[in-house]
């Protein structure tokens, strides 16, 4: 082990002596630099021509859906947003029709109300005026059999006492019956 | 050649600071590093193209998703460090690439054998990032291209004035402009050599810890290949974030230059180094 050591200290120590003596104890050989150099040259040739195009047309085309996705999501941000002013402006006048439907209905009721009303008082107050007038008509045609009977009876009670039949206890008896039957 | 495996206990641990060589083919000498580093690029790769084959007939899977993941993730950064949508696109390849083959390699180095398989003593695999000549060549890359796409968008004037103003109008200026120069080898170096730390200082620290830890390594050593594994990640992650960030400071206008020494992405970067 110590050899290896000792003979690594005595390249250095040897590379001391010139540059050219630097480069070889640093292993730098100049044609396999070279060498070395265009081979890695032609590798990333190599490599970007066959093999790179495939790895960068995928990140293109990632890159172009995630852009149209951007794109189409911007676009159904604005349409919602839209959509959102149109749903607004539709509640909006919906509400203002619906109170204005409500206060119409109102308006009408009441004065669907009130014309019944009116209505029921005008039937009432004729059915009344009606019924007055049957009672008047009653009350007439009572008073007018009442006359006739009455006439009639006095009628009949001056005939009896026309013809000398009658006398105070007969009329009296006579005029009771005819009241009574006149009841 | 005598291919021999031993236990790290019984043996003296071999340390070398540059890779070494197992053979030659032809003038270029393949050194374990390379040998590593060949398996390390052929797993990315093949990860990568598998994902991509399973991506493009629409199906998923485990894999595909932490893949796919990575990357998107990676490319969101990318794009909120650069600024700019079209040099992100075009700096990433390099900057993903970097982050999978260092990750990937990185994490090579905790497999079993890896610095235990021997040949004539010397290990047959080292981790690509323990290899300077790699950090050094992905460090050359990343200012490089730094520097280009500064060209693009200031011009070759406009990029050389970046670091050369008249120090008469503007000393404070002009000092900022060595320090800027200067700052780009330095970024040369800080980026290489803390790769390339970090991978063999690990590489040292799971030998040594074999060694030390004896007959109960089996249980120790697992500790210290998850820390490793850890660290793979976070180098593999700073080296991403800096070439994108170099890259952003490259690209920044001098009416910018106030903010670029304190910038809250290289900030937050930096944190995880």
């Amino acid at each position: 082990m110590s050899n290896s050591f000792t003979q690594f200290a005595a390249v250095a120590k040897e590379s001391g002596a010139s540059e050219a003596d630097i480069l070889t104890s640093l292993g730098i050989d100049w044609t396999l630099l070279i060498m070395q150099l265009i081979a890695f040259l032609i590798l990333v040739w190599i490599l970007g021509k066959f093999v790179y195009p495939v790895f960068l047309r995928i990140i293109d085309e990632r890159q172009e859906k995630l852009d149209e996705a951007g794109r189409a999501a911007e676009q159904a941000q604005e349409k919602a947003e839209e959509a959102e002013e149109k749903i607004a402006d539709s509640l909006q006048q919906a509400r203002k029709e619906a109170a204005d439907i409500v206060a119409t209905a109102k308006a009408e009721a009441s004065q669907m109300v009130e014309k019944a009303e009116a209505q029921a008082k005008a039937r009432s107050e004729r059915i009344v005026a009606e019924a007055q007038e049957d009672i008047q008509k009653d009350v007439l045609a009572a008073r007018k059999a009442l006359e006739k009977d009455t006439i009639s009876l006095v009628k009949k009670a001056a005939g009896l006492a026309i013809s000398g039949v009658a006398d105070e206890k007969l009329d009296t008896a006579l005029i009771k019956k005819s009241v009574e039957g006149a009841k | 050649m005598i291919l021999t495996t031993f236990a790290a206990a019984s043996s003296e641990p071999h340390i070398s600071l540059a890779a070494e060589e197992i053979f030659k083919l032809g003038p270029v000498s393949i050194t374990n590093s390379i040998i590593l580093g060949v398996i390390g690029i052929a797993v990315t790769v093949g990860i990568l193209f598998y994902v991509a084959s399973m991506l493009k007939r629409g199906k998923s899977n485990f894999i595909t998703g932490i893949v796919q993941w990575a990357f998107e993730g990676f490319y969101g950064q990318a794009e909120e460090i650069i600024g700019d949508k079209v040099v992100a696109r075009r700096i990433f390849p390099l900057a993903i690439t970097m982050f999978f083959v260092i990750l990937i390699t990185y994490w090579l180095s905790v497999l079993p054998g890896v610095g235990t398989i021997t040949v004539d003593g010397i290990p047959v695999f080292r981790a690509l990032p323990a290899d300077l000549n790699f950090t050094f060549a992905l460090a050359i890359i990343t200012v490089v291209a730094t520097q280009v796409y500064a060209v693009q968008k200031h011009g070759i004037f406009g990029n050389i004035g970046r670091y050369l103003k008249n120090p008469i109008k503007d000393p404070i200026g002009a000092f900022e402009g060595i320090l800027e120069f200067i700052g780009e080898f330095s970024r040369l170096v800080a980026l290489s050599f803390r790769l390339f730390g970090n991978a063999f200082a690990g590489e040292v620290l799971l030998l040594l810890i074999a060694i030390l830890a004896g007959y109960v390594a089996g249980l120790v050593l697992p500790f210290f290949m998850a820390f490793e594994l850890f660290i793979g990640f976070i180098q593999a992650y700073v080296f991403f974030v800096l070439t994108l960030i170099f890259t952003s400071l490259a690209l920044a206008t001098h009416g910018d230059h106030s903010s670029e020494h304190s910038p809250a992405h290289p900030t937050q970067a930096l944190k995880h180094e």
